[in-house]
């Protein structure tokens, strides 16, 4: 078991910087997952934690080794890839035990026929086929270790690149969105699965994907990227309720935070026409009052009441979406704007959840009032957070974090 | 033949069978025709000088062939240059694609020159190499005199033992070059994820090859195999003109030999039995390789 | 450390890419030497390497001494047939044998492919006799008709393999719109096919531009001669001047050579889509 330790770690292709300075300290043991959408990045930082991507800048520790000058057989690192990328013509058996193979390899194995015999003894070697067996059996392949990895659904080829990987008892496991080409229940089993494995075998995992849902309930800790730059680095929890700026604001919940334009006037907030006093833990040192910021707000802590007369903000439903268990209201607002256009623009929706089925049909003026308990404040202008943290219930460890990087 | 305008009893009427009348009334007439005229004349004995006139001579052609110690020098060189064809052409081809498939600059460029023998006419070719095998003043005469290899002042095509080898060597630089770009195709369609797979569980780069490259390219390249293999079998325009089968048959291969009866000889039935010997060589090559590759995938798991 | 082995591994490479192209480039390029080098200089030890730039005027001066603006025009008017005559016989079964399923497809897959392996100087002797009863015999509309004889079956089967990569939400869309199937295959399906159309058009073309056998049987009358004839002539005769024969040998492959470069990558994917399996 081993700790990673990213410093500064940089990718470039010629003059574009596809990765810019990710400083990350994996202790031994975590379950990282990055986290991100297309083209964020966090692929290129997987395949370079293993050896298939070079550093352009930077250090890759494992443990105390320095491993980014390390071809990747030799940092002790695994691999699963998204497609699994069995080998098909070899069974399931051979699959597996092909990495311990190549760990006995030796140069005269080249010659063809000495080398298949002695390829073949080591296969059938009792420490070989113990150790092959007993993967497989975690795994529940050991009814199909002879057959091709065409004949198997691609729940049963997940597991045997689990299986590849496992067999190595490497000190990292590295994983490329292995869930994602699988449906969506085999899915949710299959999450089950590899969080009991990591519970078992103890080893360091990085993660990647970009399925909110798997990092939120697989990972320790979560680095969410985007545009070759970790936005935050922090627990899942960490990261929902003290969102680092916008991007992580949005990106994680669904439905996404409301972001919504306000000015900070003294002790108070004005929104829209509305003001409301400033909470406690929004206080925010040396703010110039009237400085714009963006109040982030869940849209499951807004309330909606259909008379006018009561303070709120003021607006019009405009859709009303019943998923069973709560309804999502998308109300658009009088005076009040929201920042949720991706290119900083300004909307006036509002995105809100009650309870239940919700009475509300498209058109009824209503009024929203805040609940701001939970609130997050974040600068207009550059999207950064700069509220305190929301104070969390008593218990809660605060692991020593390295934030994200300069711009 | 499905020349016939009948309706289908399917659902898919007509159309398709309109659609292949054409061509197979075609290939009726310039193909199939002259080949069952082939298969009669060779149980005939016709001259070239009259053509109309054909004796039945039943099996004596056959007979007559397998019973001669040239036809059987024919097999042999037809074998030998077969398979060097194939050996040669797919083993330069690999290595070509192999380079080719590596990352350089001028790389697409590479790519298309390296087709230029293979899109040049075959006379012009011959006409080229001959003068440059030229027992005198032919470059490649200079060099094999450089080299230490020369066989005096007789070019190699003028050397019984050495003729074969020269138009080998042209055969193989024409075609050589349509085996690497087929097999540089193959290449790109392997999977990167999987030679990473490899490097990562430890394989070096010939392990690499052995275990994921190979498998991925071998259909491809056991196709090639047949397709040169007939080829060869077909080759004409190149020996004819570059040696006409000699010196003293060492490049006789069967379809020189059958122009050489038709048109020197005159014999039109002996001809058409050493074409039909040819014919079934390849039928048999054939069946044999379609026979051997379903069973290598059956065993693969396909 | 790393940086430098990487040079010189690139290095190697590019030694062992320009030797294979080197060699690959060498006899054209000794056909242009040739044939810019005067009599006197041909035959001198050591042989001059390079092209005489003093000679170029043999390229001129051959189509005075040689018949060879003959040839080269009989050439391709029998490249050019060739080509139409194919595309226009071979579009419709490559259609067929992609989209439907009828009792006989094996059948016709069967014929295509066995006519591959017949060679074509077996079947001259019959097609000498067969082409002489209907007088096609010293015609290039003779050659044309056998040339295409040869072509038709890879063509059709590389049009088969880009016909089976269009998708077949557009024919039935236009079947939708009222086109009877006919229609389909000529107003949506060939223009998507476009390039391996273009492709299948210089494979056609050169193939009557290169073939040799029946130009040379079929036909003996000297002002019907193609090229590939013409040249094949100066085959162990002294008399023309060795840099008239290669001026000419240059001029005949340099169009096959240029146009295949511009089209090989869609020659290779028509070829390797079809008959290989991935």
């Amino acid at each position: 078991m081993s700790s990673i330790s990213l410093k500064n770690v940089t990718k470039t292709f010629g003059a574009k910087t596809v990765l810019g300075n990710i400083n990350v300290e994996v202790p031994a043991g975590e379950f990282l997952v990055l986290l991100g959408p297309s083209g964020c990045g966090k692929s290129t930082l997987l395949r370079m934690l293993a050896g298939l991507e070079t550093v352009s800048d930077g250090e890759i520790h494992l443990g105390s080794r320095r491993v980014d000058t390390l071809p990747p057989s030799a940092r002790d690192m695994a691999f699963v890839f998204q497609s699994y990328a069995l080998y098909p013509h070899m069974t399931v058996r051979r699959n597996i035990t092909f990495p311990l193979i190549m760990r006995k390899f030796r140069w005269w194995f080249h010659i063809p026929l000495l080398g298949h015999f002695a390829k073949r003894r080591i296969e059938s070697s009792p420490e070989v086929r113990e150790l092959v067996d007993r993967t497989a059996k975690i795994l529940s392949l050991t009814e199909m270790m002879d057959r091709h990895p065409r004949t198997l659904s691609g729940g049963q080829r997940q597991r045997v690149a689990l299986g590849r990987a496992m067999v190595r008892q490497p000190e990292v496991f590295l994983m490329d969105e292995p869930l994602s080409n699988l449906d969506a229940k085999l899915r949710s089993s299959m999450r089950a699965e590899i969080i009991k494995l990591h519970r078992d075998l103890g080893g360091t995992f990085v993660y990647v994907t970009h399925d909110q849902i798997e990092a939120m309930t697989m990972g320790t800790r979560i680095v969410l990227m985007h545009a070759g730059e970790a936005q935050q680095i922090g627990t899942p929890r960490e990261i929902y309720t003290n969102p680092a700026n916008t991007f992580v604001a949005r990106f994680i919940g669904t439905p996404a935070m409301n972001l919504v334009h306000a000015r900070l006037e003294g002790s108070q907030l004005g929104i829209g026409e509305l003001k409301v006093p400033l909470p406690a833990h929004l206080g925010v040192r040396g703010a110039d009052s009237g400085a714009n910021v963006l109040v982030g707000v869940r849209p499951n802590a807004l309330a909606i009441g259909a008379d006018t007369t009561q303070p709120g903000i003021a607006g019009t439903v405009g859709l009303v979406e019943h998923v069973g268990a709560e309804s999502i209201v998308t109300v658009r607002l009088d005076t009040a704007r929201t920042a949720h256009d991706r290119d900083g623009g300004t909307a006036d929706e509002i995105m809100v959840t009650e309870a239940g089925y919700s009475t509300l049909s498209a058109g009824s003026k209503v009024r929203i009032s805040l609940d701001l308990d939970q609130a997050v404040l974040f600068a207009a202008d550059s999207g950064k957070r700069i509220s305190n943290d929301i104070p969390l219930p008593a218990g809660t460890a605060h692991p020593a974090l390295q934030l994200q990087p300069q711009h | 033949m499905t020349a016939n305008k009948q309706a289908a009893s399917g659902g898919v009427g007509w159309a398709p069978y309109l659609f292949c009348a054409p061509v197979m009334l075609y290939l009726l007439v310039f193909q199939a025709y002259p080949l069952v005229q082939e298969l009669y004349l060779s149980f005939t004995q016709t001259s070239l000088l009259s053509p109309g006139k054909h004796d039945w001579v039943g099996l004596r052609n056959y007979a007559d062939l397998f019973g001669q110690a040239e036809f059987n020098q024919v097999l042999l060189v037809t074998a030998a240059y077969t398979v060097a064809c194939v050996v040669f052409s797919i083993g330069i081809g690999l290595g070509t694609a192999l380079l080719l498939n590596m990352p350089f600059r001028g790389r697409g460029i590479a790519r298309s020159l390296i087709t230029i023998p293979w899109a040049a006419p075959p006379v012009a070719v011959a006409l080229i190499f001959i003068w440059m095998f030229n027992g005198q003043y032919g470059v490649l005469q200079h060099a094999f005199n450089f080299l230490g290899l020369s066989s005096g002042m007789e070019g190699w095509l003028d050397n019984p033992s050495r003729a074969l080898p020269a138009v080998l060597l042209t055969t193989v630089w024409q075609i050589f070059p349509f085996t690497s770009v087929v097999i540089l195709s193959a290449l790109q369609g392997v999977s990167s994820d999987l030679r990473e797979a490899a490097v990562i569980d430890g394989a070096d780069r010939l392990s690499v090859f052995g275990a994921v490259v190979w498998p991925a390219i071998r259909p491809t390249v056991m196709l090639l195999t047949l397709f040169i293999t007939i080829w060869s079998l077909r080759r004409f325009d190149l020996i004819w003109l570059m040696t006409q089968g000699g010196p003293i048959g060492s490049t006789n291969t069967l379809v020189i030999e059958l122009y050489r009866r038709a048109f020197t000889y005159r014999e039109l039935g002996e001809a058409a039995a050493v074409g039909m010997v040819g014919l079934s060589l390849a039928l048999v090559i054939t069946v044999v390789y379609f026979r051997l590759t379903v069973r290598a995938e059956r065993a693969a798991g396909h | 450390m790393k940086k430098t082995t990487l040079d010189w591994r690139q290095a190697l490479l590019m030694i062992v890419i320009l030797g294979m192209l080197g060699i690959t480039a060498f006899p054209i390029y000794w056909m242009l030497v040739t044939s810019t080098t005067s009599s006197a200089d041909l035959f001198a030890t050591p042989p001059h390497l390079l092209p005489g730039l003093a000679q170029w005027h043999v390229f001129r001066d051959v189509f005075g001494s040689t018949d060879v603006g003959t040839w080269l025009v009989n050439s391709a008017i029998v490249a050019v047939g060739t080509t139409v005559l194919s595309l226009a016989l071979a579009v419709l079964p490559a259609y067929a044998l992609s989209r439907f399923r009828f009792a006989g497809i094996a059948i016709v897959g069967l014929a295509l492919f066995v006519t591959q392996m017949l060679p074509e100087a077996m079947l001259v002797v019959p097609l000498y006799a067969i082409f002489g009863q209907l007088s096609l015999l010293n015609t290039l509309t003779g050659l044309i008709l056998v040339n295409t004889a040869f072509t038709v079956p890879v063509i059709t089967w590389i049009l088969k393999g880009a016909i089976d990569g269009v998708p077949m939400d557009i024919e039935e869309a236009a079947s939708i719109d009222g086109c009877s199937r006919l229609g389909t295959v000529f107003i949506v399906v060939i223009p998507l096919i476009a390039p391996t159309l273009a492709a299948t058009a210089v494979i056609a073309f050169f193939h009557g531009w290169n073939e040799y056998v029946f130009a040379q049987t079929l036909v003996s009358a000297p002002e019907l001669h193609t090229a590939s004839v013409g040249l094949a002539g100066f085959v162990g005769e002294l008399s023309t001047p060795l840099h008239s024969v290669m001026a000419i040998g240059l001029m005949y492959t340099l169009p096959a050579v240029f146009f295949y470069l511009l089209v090989q990558r869609y020659v290779v994917a028509g070829m390797t889509a079809g008959s290989v399996k991935g």
